[in-house]
């Protein structure tokens, strides 16, 4: 599966990515374009995090060998293009010491590797043969021109090119002109030799093209571990189970962007916990309660895992997936003229569509409200009946009753429970006083129990017009 | 061969050609400078594409630049088959241009070498500081084509300022220009010690009062200043960028006494019409850093074929600057 841009921008898993700090070229190219771990990759998965925990704990010991790594992989440049060429076109000057770069940072980098536990799977060899062609006194200095060890005709050219050189220098301009001619017949001849030896040099690295590209790949591969190790200790990170049961089961789970934006704002996030199981699971509960974000960290978890990383929960497990979609109001499609349920229902119809027979997940935000609530309900209801026929996980939240009745699981928002209106401070920002008596835990519900009447409250909480809460309140 | 150049730059670390037109005869003004140099370490760059053998905008014959042995040079990877001396790269910057990436290289012997440097001030000092640590004893900047460039300064920094008849409006208008120019270039940095403290720390735009305190810069939505908000009583504003001709009209019709500060001399881009009224309205200016004129040179022989009467030239730009006028070529010969 590719991860889509909105589906990453919706889960927070962009947020996520932007924190990685990978060093080199070949370890952003990693980043953008992760490797989805599916159904039967789960050996490979295990493996990758296992990378990950090991590199972890190596950090966690003593950061500076890794340290070391992450320093000498900041100097790798992509040299990707000076290789794929036709041999018949020499590399100039400025390639070939880029390619000389890459093979002394090469021996540096494996030296550094050998210094810690090797990583399974993953071996980071100098490549010593490129790197005597390119460098043949082996002092390893980083400049680079065309030497006389090259091309040995070299030696004479320039010896009496330096000897013209050296009679300009004492000759008035007026004398100047044969001298010019005769420096301009050695310079070519110069040129023509190094252009030679380019040529020689080019395709002798062509030749190690493989083990070049090899090198590359272990050089992202390598980086990309150290980012994600990284990353899993600087938010605290768990690493996820991955298990043969069709059961998602998350504690104390954290959606990252939005704790960095409450925190900011002096509040904290409370973490969620919940389980899914095959069919649907419906959460309801309160307006502002954080239904969206609880099944968008969920979603965010499932990603994570299948895409190698750690995840933001203190227990996180999951089976594998072939695919992962989120259905919530998409704005795009809205901007191009498709009502919010148009959107939804095309979004919904495309996932049953493409994923027939396939295991998947989906999770669906507050789904059909844009239609009128009868109908509303018995689409949504029909849909969590539909889903449980299928080989998928799906978790869906709703404000409509009896949807829940039909899930294999219910779960809602802890709320506002017995608001006391003591608790309301004078002169509390309304969204900051929301959030104080919002209690945002989740709490398994009884399949059916209806959907809690809260709107009253968080009208009242929101200070919304006095005059007009009096009408709501008569009304409802 | 007589030093003409090389007494009046001194020991400036950095020398800057700056050329007040094309074909003004900033190749040649280095190319002299280089041979007067002869002994020392020198590091070259251009602000742009410069040394070639024709100027790719005018079609012109232009000087190529003949460098000793063992001097530094910074150009852009496409110039590597138009550089003829033996060389050998000693690292890359992290500069592009369309010619590619630049380069710092270092000939292994003499012979012609083609620049094409960084096109943006930022990028010269950290380049300037590369050379350096490279054994270079002085720097060389060949500045773009067109006015002035944005050369940065650094301290005891100089420029060399060719003026060309390739400009129009004959003699009167070069030495016009030329004695603007130098008038510019003698700004002063401030006297106060809290303002020069506070310029030193200055970004974009801010703004000051006259000791160095700041003061709210009123912007627009935008981001840019309002200048129609600007404090009534004189305060010193701060443009780290080009200040224009537009820039000084606009601050001059309020008709309130204003100072502009700016990080040197070549970011003065204004025309003479807008300085003279900016100065009329009580303006002032000021630079963070001040840049030295060390010498003005003249190249009488135009792009265009309408060449000036040379000792008419020089004579008429000697009456009119304080500064040394050299005539490059003619004493070359």
């Amino acid at each position: 599966m590719k991860l889509n841009a909105q589906l990453k921008e919706d889960t927070g898993y962009s947020w996520v990515m932007a924190r990685m700090e990978p060093a080199s070229p070949f370890g952003h190219a990693l980043v953008r374009s992760p490797h989805w771990y599916g159904p039967g990759e789960k050996d490979a998965l295990e493996a990758e995090l296992s990378r990950v925990e090991q590199l972890r704990e190596e950090m966690d010991r003593d950061g500076s060998r890794t340290d070391a790594l992450i320093h000498i992989l900041s100097e790798f440049h992509d040299i990707r293009n000076s290789l794929k060429r036709p041999t018949s076109a020499p590399m100039d000057e400025v390639e070939l010491f880029e390619v000389k770069h890459f093979l002394i940072h090469l021996e540096r980098l494996a030296q550094a590797y050998a210094q810690i536990r090797p990583l399974e799977g993953l071996t980071i060899r100098s490549m010593d043969k490129a790197l005597a062609l390119l460098d043949p006194s082996g002092r390893r200095l980083p400049a680079f021109s065309v030497e006389v060890a090259f091309e040995p005709a070299l030696e004479r050219v320039r010896e009496e090119k330096a000897l013209v050189e050296n009679a300009l220098r004492q000759t008035e301009k007026k004398g100047q002109k044969d001298l010019m001619a005769r420096r301009r017949e050695l310079v070519l001849k110069e040129d023509r030799l190094e252009l030679e030896a380019r040529k020689r040099l080019t395709m002798a690295l062509i030749r190690e093209k493989d083990a070049f590209l090899e090198a590359m790949d272990a050089i992202g591969r390598l980086d990309l571990l150290l980012a994600k190790a990284k990353l899993a200790r600087r938010f605290y990170c768990c690493r996820p189970q991955v298990t043969g049961d069709i059961r998602v089961e998350a504690v104390d789970l954290v959606q990252p962007e939005v704790a960095e934006h409450l925190q900011e704002r002096g509040g904290s996030f409370t973490p969620v916990s919940i389980t899914l199981e095959r069919g649907a699971t419906v959460i309801t509960g309160a307006n502002m309660g954080g239904k969206s974000v609880s099944m968008k960290s969920v979603t965010l978890g499932i990603l994570l895992t299948q895409t190698g990383y750690f995840t933001f929960a203190g227990s996180f497990s999951t089976p594998l997936f072939d695919s992962v979609s989120l259905i919530c109001t998409d704005r795009q499609s809205v901007e191009q003229g498709l009502s919010s349920f148009g959107a939804e229902v095309a979004a919904l119809g495309d996932v049953l569509r493409e994923e027939k027979g396939k295991f998947f997940y989906v999770a669906l935000d507050e789904f059909a409200r844009g239609t009128n609530p009868q109908e509303g309900a018995a689409l949504a209801r029909a849909l969590v009946e539909y889903l449980d026929r299928l080989d998928c996980v799906a978790l869906m939240t709703t404000h409509y009753d009896g949807v829940s009745e039909a899930a294999r699981r219910h779960y809602r928002v802890a709320g506002l429970g017995a608001l006391d209106t003591a608790a309301i401070r004078k002169g509390e920002a309304p969204l900051d006083r929301l959030s104080r008596l919002m209690d945002y835990h989740l709490v398994e519900a009884e399949p059916g129990e209806p959907c809690p009447r809260d709107a009253l409250r968080v009208c009242r909480l929101l200070d919304l017009e006095p005059e007009l809460m009096e009408i709501f309140s008569k009304n409802s | 061969m007589t030093k003409l150049l090389a007494p009046l730059v001194g020991d400036a670390p950095t020398v800057t050609f700056i050329g007040l037109c094309k074909n003004a005869g900033k190749t040649t003004a280095m190319c002299r400078l280089i041979r007067e140099l002869e002994g020392e370490v020198l590091a070259m760059t251009s602000v742009g594409r410069d040394g070639e053998r024709t100027d790719v905008v005018t079609g012109t014959e232009k000087p190529e630049i003949w460098v000793p042995s063992g001097t530094l040079f910074a150009t852009a990877r496409g110039m590597l088959p138009l550089c003829d001396t033996t060389l050998v790269v000693e690292g890359l910057t992290d500069v592009m241009t369309p010619l590619g990436v630049v380069g710092i290289f270092r000939a292994l012997s003499d012979g012609y070498i083609q620049l094409a440097g960084p096109s943006a001030v930022g990028q010269l000092a950290p380049l300037s500081r590369r050379f350096r640590a490279m054994g270079a004893e002085r720097v060389l900047i060949d500045g773009a084509a067109g006015r002035k460039s944005l050369a940065g300064a650094e301290p005891g920094a100089c420029a060399i300022l060719c003026v060309g008849a390739s400009m129009d409006g004959g003699i009167p208008a070069i030495v016009g220009e030329t004695a603007h120019t130098c008038g510019l270039f003698a700004t002063r940095e401030p006297e106060e010690a809290g303002l020069r403290t506070a310029l030193a720390g200055a970004d974009r735009y801010a703004l000051f009062t006259l000791s160095g305190e700041a003061l709210e810069l009123p912007l627009q939505e935008g981001g840019t200043p309002n200048w129609q908000e600007l404090p009534r009583e004189k305060c010193v504003l701060w443009v780290g960028g080009g200040v224009t001709g537009p820039l000084l009209r606009t601050l001059a019709r309020r008709g309130a006494p204003i100072v502009v500060a700016a990080p040197d001399a070549t970011h003065f881009l204004m025309d003479r019409a807008a300085m003279e009224l900016f100065q009329r309205c009580g303006g002032e200016l000021l630079v963070r850093q001040s840049l030295t004129i060390s010498a003005v040179t003249a190249n009488p022989w135009s792009a265009y074929g309408k060449h000036l009467d040379g000792p008419a030239l020089l004579s008429a730009l000697r009456e009119a600057v304080e500064v040394p006028v050299v005539d490059v070529r003619a004493e070359d010969e």
